[in-house]
């Protein structure tokens, strides 16, 4: 049902949009000119016109409706779809050409069941897979088609489904649903047509944003005067821009423009806003979102591919084998077939030994196909289903408080978890919790917020005492929580600073506030900082009431005060600060300023030099802990200079050319000299374990880079708490460049910065370049020093096109950390594009919003935050889970285990074809290359399906080199996995040498045996059947002994499968060859009675014996020796798990506490712009404001402002560099290490955090020198918690 | 729907939905959570270099009893291509196809054969291992039940399998094969002195195995074998039908008979030998063959000659592995003596 439901969905849409001419009529006067429409179908669409309320003149566009479709296929086009994408894989394709070749019949050399059963079985297995994938994909897509929207239709609201919703109509939304489609805003329930919106999922930006509708259709509030809205909105075509718009609405014959500030766009959040009504401009496909969302690509491991490869050069191998045995059957006929055929008359449609050779060239092709036997692809899948479920189960994995498993949602890129490289992770939601909280303050330089544990050592998380108790105050807001008492103390003392200091908090802002019900507050804040900050004022006593345009309402420790707001200096991004004069009940104005240290800082009276240290080293710890900090002060301003400033002022804004400039200036002006108050600490609350799960994921060698739409100093602030960052870095390089040039330079200074450094020697953050470009290895390798990369979106934008992308990627690899703030999820996609392509390494992305779709799409593998509210990331993601530290696990265990359980399956699984197979080749030579198989046909049948996929099966699902902790704890055995040591083309090689080894034993041995023996009742022993059970036997028996031997892990299971397997292949053996069978099918069972004769032959078992002893010994002997003189790293791990079991587990602990460092916290999500919105009383309900006339006074000016800072910001000067006010710190002497001391210096630096231990014990393999790479043991505290 | 209101299944029903929703916990088992107990194949010095000290122990102790069993077999081969080279040039000729050529070839015994001779011949370069040869049979009409070759389904033209001179009529044994059966007869005699030479009693029984002298060959069921076989030709190579094959012993004709079922099972090698009697241990002969002078007799009708190949008679005595050759032997004795050196070059590695 569910296939077919969406598939009527879309045959629907299909009907709805069929063609029709468009008649004359609609060319009537007072439409838009330029009437020459063009078809908007399959991207030739030049312009969009839609008409409100008129479905049938929208219909003639054929417009995309709003239903989406990521399913593949519907029920009649799976077959032929399905199959023809299972053809395009080169096995399919082989073994489809195979199976016509086997039904030639002077070619045929088996039965044709050999082939057929296999293939389709296979085909059929893929099949149903992708049938249940599309399923899910259906499903899922219904799920989405089907919420409900209210559509106006007929002059009435009606519910209908999303997918039903046209270009034109207009549709109703309410507070906090999604936006259906790309819709321009036409009215709202706030005044001025305003609107908020959340656009996290589609930028992942939190701040609240503000739409406003344009002023002619902001009135239309009511239904009816809607319905008769006939307005026709003339626009671009579908685009990606996110961030812009143009078009025009034209009505009752007058023309509007539209921008992008009219918008709402899908994906979207409505909040703060009871309702508001939206003209659908673009639906499904064609919105914003789903045009970011890139395609749904089919994606393959690089195994996949390997393997693909590798099936290839077998064909060429398996051709050169058939060319070689058809030259040897023309020279055979030629010399000894010719003479032979009195016995053996050649075949009617031979004529010539040439011939003949011709034809055994594709008989052979038949016979040996089975060194790539199908079951090959069909066990990979098995193998890859069996590790997604273990991903499934894994209650490590489990969130239990949003009770969400972690889910593989494909079941094909598995080991591909063990090789990644690169990791781009989102920023918000998947780093952070997107939770701010009021974490420290210092005030007149005493420092509050550390939490002590009862003994009174700095408690660390997770182990604190009770929170501090509010209930002294009705008005606080019961979820914040504080763990310092002596703040409320010093407030209820009454310290005057500390009251300021809140009192501060509680004017200094542009949050608005609502009061439901007496007491029930409710705070809505442009940024979550903003409210952060707010609530904590409200907690302590100073709680943010109500405001006017000019006033401000504060109940400042239960009594109410109202200020008088006389300006606010509004915030943006090169100020960093904010500032509101306030006149006090008793008359004295004062300004209140918060900001950026590096700026405030500069502009305090120099009286306060003393407390500015003291705050300073404050700031400084707080930086250090990733806090976000403000600086807060205050000035004291007497009334004439405020009078005279204020006029100032007023001039300023009215004035016609450079205004921003000028109000700069006179801001500056007041802001100066202002008293230190102290400084407030934020936490961006992390998710939990994320900093240890970036130290595990960075010391397994994996580099992470940040992309997120968030600002660059949040993204730098969590860089620092998120310990990707460091006090280690020797420098950041910020580009924020606006021209190519700009941009070219600051990467070419950051290049020269690092090979500038002394350091020759390469450390372990050069990029591992696989295909050598000399370019790019000659810078990598040269930098030594840690460096971290910030990159704006507009830069990014630069360095993405194709002259500078390899630079930007040279440069970015060259660094240990890469931030990419601001970038719009189609950059996401292009930066992870771009490591994909030139890197060629496997790249995850990991994200959860909506914004994240296309990179999680691009990316080799995808994984998607679950458990949140957008479910769009998880859709789109591989593997979904809901907190980011399970990324450690997926990786470092499941990952590395697939990768190693599959390289495992694939070596084992070469070397028993080729093992089976090559017997044939040599037996060619003893049978005039006649293409006789040597073994039975049931049992070319049956070797791969039944008697050795098993054992391999239960090896390639259940393997272990070492446990699970261990790879937790020693992240370096990944690095396997990223250097692709376990499976190449090197290792490939090396199997198929041991299977041709074992072939030319198992082949040759009991040819040399049976040429003279006889049985030991006299009759022959060298009759063909006895040989073929001989060796297949001693063939079975070899390759179990060596599954056995390659199998690290004997499960039950294991063991179950290994003896099972060769109980049944003697089984099987013998009722094949029993006499009732023979009986019933005489033609059919022929070896009758073979089994019971050989097996009774001791020197068939002695034969057996040695072959196997000869096959398998040379291999343990070479794997000894290889563990005993160049052991690997899981090998030294797994010896020292032994060697720890005997003695006390000796565990070193990391250097606890961290250095103070000289940088910046500052960051605050804050846009500009809210502070006019607030003066001008524009978002303030009228009755709230109780001053009627109020709102008619200052026209729209605000929003014409905001709309030109908006477009200003990117052509603004660019942002000062992270050091900002702060000059970059010259380099520390320490770091200046000289070059020839680099390594010895780091090894040292690690030995004395106890990163090096000596030795463990010298392994039976006696010394080496592997220890030293035994990395700390890293606490994982993700690994066994489960998240709280 | 009336099961909705009977209390036990709706209390069932509630406990399994109250499951569904605390199930997305995963279970905590071995299985799910990867925790399986198991052993960890760990390959140590001392388990290594034991097994391989132990294996090549066997190995070399194995090697040495082959090659001491070996040795103590008598076997004497001699090659009579070349010997009855007349008897060959004529059968080069398929129009002397009716003349018979007999050929005498004396040998001396120094040694006395202890125990059970076997006679055996020995063709070289003969490919009984073809893919089409091997094919060109049909089992079901050897067990008796589709005489004429009606179920054989053939994807090509096999030769031998109709009688193109007899308007295709079936041949019965059909097939390659069976057609190309080895057809001289060789008889041992015994000179126990220059006047009197004995045929030395030879038994052509068991020689066969006893699943395809009672399973896989079967005569089709009438009152007597001629009868049965009416509706069928010869085979185009041979001079007498298959009911002709014994005309002594009726377990011995049609397809049950010895020499067919022998030829009937392919060798695997172009070289082979095959049984063809064994010593009947009386009079004389209970000891086994004693030394002196024999000369084997040989009525020479299989052509071998046109494909440059060659026969011989065999001679062979047997041990408790059959006839065992040097080569199993001599294999064991060399992997058992490469183990030790091996495992030294381990321990110094170590």
């Amino acid at each position: 049902m569910g296939l077919l439901g969406p598939c009527w969905v879309k045959w629907r849409c299909v009907q709805k949009s069929a063609p029709q001419e468009m008649p004359e009529k609609w060319a009537r006067a007072g439409a838009p000119p330029s009437w020459s429409r063009k078809k908007p179908s399959w991207g030739t669409e030049e312009e969009r016109r839609a008409r409100a309320n008129d479905r049938e003149y929208n219909e003639k566009f054929q417009y995309a409706s709003n239903c989406i479709k990521t399913s593949k296929y519907n029920i009649l086009t799976f077959l032929p779809v399905n199959l023809f994408e299972q053809f395009q894989e080169v096995a399919n394709t082989y073994f489809l050409f195979l199976l016509i070749l086997q039904l030639i019949p002077q070619v045929s050399s088996l039965s044709w069941f050999t082939t057929i059963v296999p293939l389709v079985l296979v085909l059929a297995i893929t099949a149903v897979k992708d049938a249940t994938d599309d399923y899910f994909r259906h499903k899922s897509d219904n799920q989405v088609n089907n919420r409900q929207s209210q559509v106006l239709i007929d002059g009435s609201l009606q519910q209908e489904q999303w997918m039903n919703v046209r270009v034109g109509d207009i549709i109703k939304l309410e507070n906090n649903q999604f936006v259906a489609a790309d819709l321009l805003l036409l009215s709202s329930s706030e005044p001025h047509g305003l609107c908020y919106i959340e656009t996290a999922e589609l930028d992942g930006e939190t701040n609240m944003k503000v739409r406003q509708a344009i002023p002619v259709t902001s009135e239309l509030g009511d239904i009816s005067r809607l319905a008769k809205f006939d307005g026709e909105v003339v626009c671009e075509p579908p685009n990606n821009k996110l961030d812009k718009f143009s078009g025009a609405l034209y009505w009752k014959e007058s023309k509007f423009p539209l921008s992008n500030q009219n918008m709402l766009l899908r994906g979207c959040v409505l909040r703060n806003t009871e309702w508001c009504f939206g003209l659908v401009v673009f639906a499904g496909p064609d919105t914003k979102l789903m045009q970011n969302s890139g395609r749904t690509k089919f994606k393959r491991t690089s195994i996949d591919r390997l393997m693909n490869t590798l099936v290839l050069w077998i064909f060429g191998f398996l051709v050169c084998m058939g060319v070689i045995l058809a030259i040897g059957n023309a020279i055979w006929e030629h010399e000894v077939g010719t003479r032979f055929q009195v016995y053996l008359p050649w075949d009617e449609a031979v004529d010539s030994a040439f011939f003949s050779g011709f034809l055994s060239f594709w008989s052979y092709i038949i016979i040996l196909n089975t060194v790539v036997p199908i079951s090959l692809y069909v066990s990979v899948e098995v193998i890859r289903l069996g590790h997604s479920y273990f991903i499934n189960w894994d209650r490590k994995m489990f969130c239990m408080k949003k009770q969400t498993p972690a889910e593989a949602r494909t079941t094909t890129l598995n080991e591909e978890l063990g090789q990644v490289e690169y990791v781009f992770s989102d920023k918000t939601g998947t780093l952070t919790q997107n939770v701010m909280v009021f974490h420290k303050c210092s005030v007149r330089g005493r420092s509050y917020g550390d939490v002590f544990d009862v003994l009174g050592h700095k408690a660390e998380l997770g182990e604190r005492p009770q929170p501090v108790d509010f209930s002294f105050n009705p008005l606080a807001d019961k979820k914040f929580l504080f763990w310092d008492p002596t703040l409320l103390e010093a407030v209820k003392v009454g310290d005057p600073h500390t009251h300021e200091f809140f009192r501060l908090l509680s004017l200094c802002h542009t949050v608005m506030s609502e009061e439901k019900n007496e007491g029930e507050l409710y705070y809505k804040a442009q940024s979550p900082d903003e409210g952060a900050l707010v609530t904590a004022a409200r907690n302590f006593g100073f709680v943010f009431r109500s405001r006017t345009p000019k006033t401000i309402t504060v109940h400042e420790m239960g009594t109410a005060v109202t200020y008088q707001l006389l300006a606010i200096l509004d915030f943006n991004n090169i100020r960093k600060r904010m500032s509101v004069i306030v006149r006090n009940p008793e008359g004295r104005i004062r300004l209140y300023c918060k900001g950026a240290d590096t700026i405030l800082l500069d502009r305090l009276h120099p009286s306060t030099q003393e407390l500015l240290n003291t705050t300073t080293d404050h700031l400084n710890e707080y930086a250090g802990e990733g806090l976000r900090t403000l600086v807060l002060a205050y000035k004291d301003l007497d009334e004439e200079y405020y009078e005279e400033w204020a006029q100032r002022r007023l001039q300023a804004s009215l004035a016609q050319d450079s205004r921003e400039d000028r109000l700069a200036s006179v801001y500056e002006e007041v802001e100066s000299d202002m008293m230190l108050l102290g400084a407030t600490a934020i936490e961006d609350r992390l998710q939990q374990g994320v900093p240890e799960t970036i130290a595990l994921l960075t010391l397994a060698n994996i580099k992470i880079w940040v992309l997120t739409g968030d600002k660059q100093e949040t993204a730098v602030n969590i860089g620092y708490s998120c310990k990707m960052l460091t006090d280690d870095v020797t420098e950041v390089f910020v580009v924020t460049g606006h021209t190519v040039l700009e941009v070219r330079e600051e990467l070419r200074k950051a290049r020269e910065k690092m090979m500038d450094s002394p350091h020759t020697v390469g450390n372990g953050f050069t990029c591992q370049e696989k295909r050598p470009s000399s370019k790019l290895t000659s810078v990598l390798e040269a930098v030594a020093g840690e460096y971290a990369l910030v990159i704006n979106g507009h830069s990014l934008a630069h360095a993405l096109e194709a002259d500078m992308e390899l630079e930007f990627l040279e440069t970015a690899c060259a660094c240990k950390a890469v931030i990419c703030c601001r970038v719009t999820p189609l950059q996401k996609a292009q930066v992870v594009e771009l490591v994909k392509k030139h890197k060629k390494a496997v790249t995850l992305a990991i994200g959860d919003g909506a914004n994240d779709v296309s990179m999680i799409k691009t990316a080799h593998i995808g994984v998607g935050i679950s458990g949140q509210e957008g479910i769009q990331a998880v859709l789109a993601s591989d593997y979904s889970f809901s907190q980011f530290k399970f990324l450690q696990r997926l990786l470092l265990v499941h990952g590395r285990w697939s990768y190693l359980r599959m390289c495992k399956f694939l070596c084992y699984f070469f070397y028993k074809n080729f093992a089976f197979t090559m017997v044939h080749f040599w037996f060619g030579f003893f049978c005039g290359f006649s293409a006789q198989t040597v073994y039975d046909q049931y049992f070319i049948t049956l070797y791969n399906i039944v008697y050795t996929s098993l054992p391999v099966l239960a090896m390639g699902v259940f393997d272990q080199d070492v446990p699970e902790q261990r790879s937790m704890e020693y992240p370096k055995l990944y690095e396997p996995g990223q250097l692709n040591l376990l499976f190449n083309k090197r290792e490939f090689f090396i199997c198929i040498a041991q299977g041709i080894y074992a072939s030319v034993l198992v082949f040759f041995l009991p040819y040399g045996v049976f040429a003279e023996a006889a049985r030991d009742d006299g009759a022959q022993l060298a009759d063909y059947q006895s040989f073929a059970v001989t060796v297949a036997t001693s063939l079975v028996i070899v390759v179990s002994v060596q599954i056995g031997l390659d199998t690290g892990y004997w499960t039950a299971i294991n063991h179950f499968f290994i003896w099972g397997s060769l109980a049944v292949y003697f089984a099987i053996l013998f009722a094949m060859h029993s006499d009732g069978l023979f009986r019933m099918f005489p033609n059919q069972f022929r070896f009758v009675g073979n089994a019971q004769s050989s097996l009774a032959q001791p020197t068939v078992w002695l034969t057996i014996a040695l072959t196997t002893v000869v096959c398998i010994l040379p291999v343990v002997a070479f794997r000894f020796l290889k563990l005993s003189l160049k052991p690997d790293l899981s090998d030294t791990v797994r010896y020292s798990q032994l060697v720890r079991k005997k003695r006390a587990q000796h565990r070193c602990t990391r250097r606890p506490g961290r250095t103070s460092s000289r940088r910046s916290g500052y960051a605050f999500a804050h846009q500009e712009g809210f502070g006019e919105l607030i003066m001008s009383g524009k978002n303030m309900r009228l009755s709230s404001l109780g001053l009627a006339g109020f709102a008619t006074r200052s026209g729209s000016g605000w929003i014409e402002s905001l709309r030109r800072k908006r477009s200003d910001s990117p052509g603004s000067p660019p942002d000062k560099p992270l050091k900002g006010g702060r000059p970059p710190p010259p380099p520390h002497p320490s770091l200046r290490i000289p070059a020839q001391t680099g390594l010895r210096r780091r090894t040292k630096n690690r030995r004395a955090r106890g990163w090096v231990r000596p030795c463990p014990a010298r392994g039976p393999w006696g010394g080496s020198n592997l220890c030293i790479f035994l990395l700390p043991p890293t606490p994982t505290p993700g690994a066994e918690s489960p998240c709280s | 729907m009336s099961q909705k209101y009977n209390p036990i299944t709706w209390r069932t029903k509630m406990k399994k939905t109250s499951q569904i929703c605390q199930s997305k916990l995963p279970d905590n088992t071995a299985l799910k959570q990867q925790q399986l107990p198991a052993y960890r194949l760990q390959l140590s010095a001392t388990g290594v270099l034991s097994g391989f000290f132990a294996t090549g122990a066997f190995c070399l102790g194995v090697g040495i009893i082959l090659i001491l069993s070996a040795k103590s077999i008598k076997e004497i081969e001699i090659k009579y291509t070349k010997i009855c080279a007349n008897c060959a040039e004529l059968r080069e000729d398929a129009i002397n196809f009716d003349k018979e050529c007999t050929c005498s070839i004396p040998f001396y015994l120094s040694e006395t054969m202890q125990g059970n001779v076997y006679l055996y011949y020995k063709l070289y370069g003969f490919y009984q291992n073809l893919y089409r040869y091997i094919l060109s049979r049909s089992n079901s009409q050897l067990v008796g039940t589709d005489l004429k070759v009606r179920l054989y389904l053939i994807w090509y033209n096999t030769p031998f399998f109709k009688d193109q001179s007899h308007n295709g009529t079936p041949i019965a044994p059909c097939g390659a094969i069976a057609n190309s059966i080895f057809n001289d007869t060789i008889i041992l005699s015994y000179n126990l002195n220059s006047s009197i030479h004995m045929e030395v009693p030879m038994l052509r029984s068991g020689i066969t195995w006893w699943t395809d002298k009672y399973v896989k060959f079967r005569n089709p069921s009438a009152i007597n074998l001629s009868s049965a076989f009416t509706g069928t030709a010869k085979p185009p190579y041979w001079s007498k039908p298959v009911y002709e094959l014994d005309l002594e012993d009726t377990e011995n004709n049609g397809f049950l008979n010895d020499d067919f079922i022998v030829w009937m099972r392919t060798a695997a090698f172009p070289t082979f030998k095959k049984l063809y009697r064994r010593l009947n241990r009386v009079q004389y002969f209970i000891e086994g063959l004693p030394a002196g002078n024999y000369s084997f007799n040989i009525t020479y009708n299989f052509p071998v000659t046109r494909f440059k190949g060659e026969k011989s008679v065999v001679l062979s005595t047997l041990t408790w592995s059959g006839g065992s050759s040097l080569f199993l032997g001599l294999a064991y004795t060399v992997t058992g003596s490469s183990l030790p050196g091996r495992n030294y070059r381990l321990s110094n590695n170590c």
